[in-house]
């Protein structure tokens, strides 16, 4: 049963062959890149949505971090789409792996801290040590804060690894549980699938929130380091 | 938690980097933003004739500004 449960998060293969690349670079089918002077509905509507999204993201940004703009767009697009197909019956979710979001987590933040230290070396040093702390505490406030800045991408792959993950665990259970119902009393099994149907719709939410929400924790480091 | 079986991490990791640096981003890059028409200033730019670009010695005193 405990295999059961975690079955859906193994990374499938196929004859033995891994599939995950397939599987990984689906997402961007979905996103065609326009050819023509006029386009049609669905790259107008995605067009739109990444203009209001990068509008609204890089609003807080100078000049030097807005020319994150494509990788902050991409990189919310990719999670979005993911954790979206991810919510097919049947299918495998890539961001439920965790090597995955610490692929994407480190490569990104270790990007934002050496832009912090290449030109703000100053600013970026004093990130270490709060203004006003009492001169006993300096030698452990800065230790703590080198680890906490350190834990920074581990944090951002693990909530995403973790949301995904228990969401669609959640819902395995409760429709394992609705579907074992159905033969004892049809009436709590009929409440148990409305409790289902009401937590896919909280599941469609988390999955666009937990996109935005990595992405804008990738852009506040980028902020606090440009 | 099978996610943690460290086998499957570079293939899952390599792909990853393929579509989200690379593919993704070629694609997003695509893109396009015509911004809004908007009316053009009506003061179109004097063109000036061809021998008022530079002194030739068949200057026209006629074309010449008056004084």
């Amino acid at each position: 049963m405990n295999e059961n449960l975690f079955a859906s998060f193994t990374t499938p293969t196929m004859m033995g062959l891994p599939i995950v690349i397939l599987i990984i670079m689906f997402p961007s089918i979905l996103f065609p890149s326009p050819n023509r002077l006029i386009n049609n509905r669905l790259v107008s509507l995605q067009q739109w949505l990444v203009q209001l999204t990068s509008k609204q993201m890089l609003a807080i940004h100078n000049h030097k971090g807005q020319t994150w703009a494509l990788m902050l767009m991409s990189l919310i697009l990719f999670i979005g789409s993911t954790n979206l197909l991810g919510l097919l019956p049947h299918s495998f979710t890539p961001t439920t792996q965790l090597s995955m979001n610490l692929g994407m987590a480190i490569p990104l933040w270790a990007g934002t801290v050496i832009t912090g230290f290449r030109h703000k070396t100053k600013a970026s040093l004093a990130h270490f040590l709060p203004q006003g702390t009492p001169v006993p505490l300096i030698p452990m406030l800065v230790v703590i804060e080198t680890i906490s800045l350190f834990i920074q991408p581990m944090a951002l792959a693990v909530r995403l690894t973790a949301n995904i993950t228990a969401g669609h665990l959640l819902m395995h259970l409760i429709g394992g549980a609705a579907l074992a119902l159905m033969n004892i009393s049809t009436s709590i099994a009929l409440i148990t699938f409305t409790i289902l149907i009401l937590l896919t719709i909280l599941e469609f939410a988390v999955a666009l929130i937990q996109a935005y929400v990595f992405t804008l924790l990738v852009s506040l480091y980028l902020h606090d380091n440009t | 938690m099978p996610q943690l079986d460290t086998s499957t991490w570079s293939i899952t990791i390599m792909s990853m980097i393929m579509t989200l640096f690379i593919v993704f981003q070629l694609k997003i890059s695509k893109y396009l933003y015509p911004s809004n028409p908007e009316p053009k200033s009506m003061t179109t730019l004097k063109q000036r004739n061809p021998w008022e670009k530079k002194w030739t010695k068949i200057y026209s005193p006629l074309s010449l500004p008056q004084q």
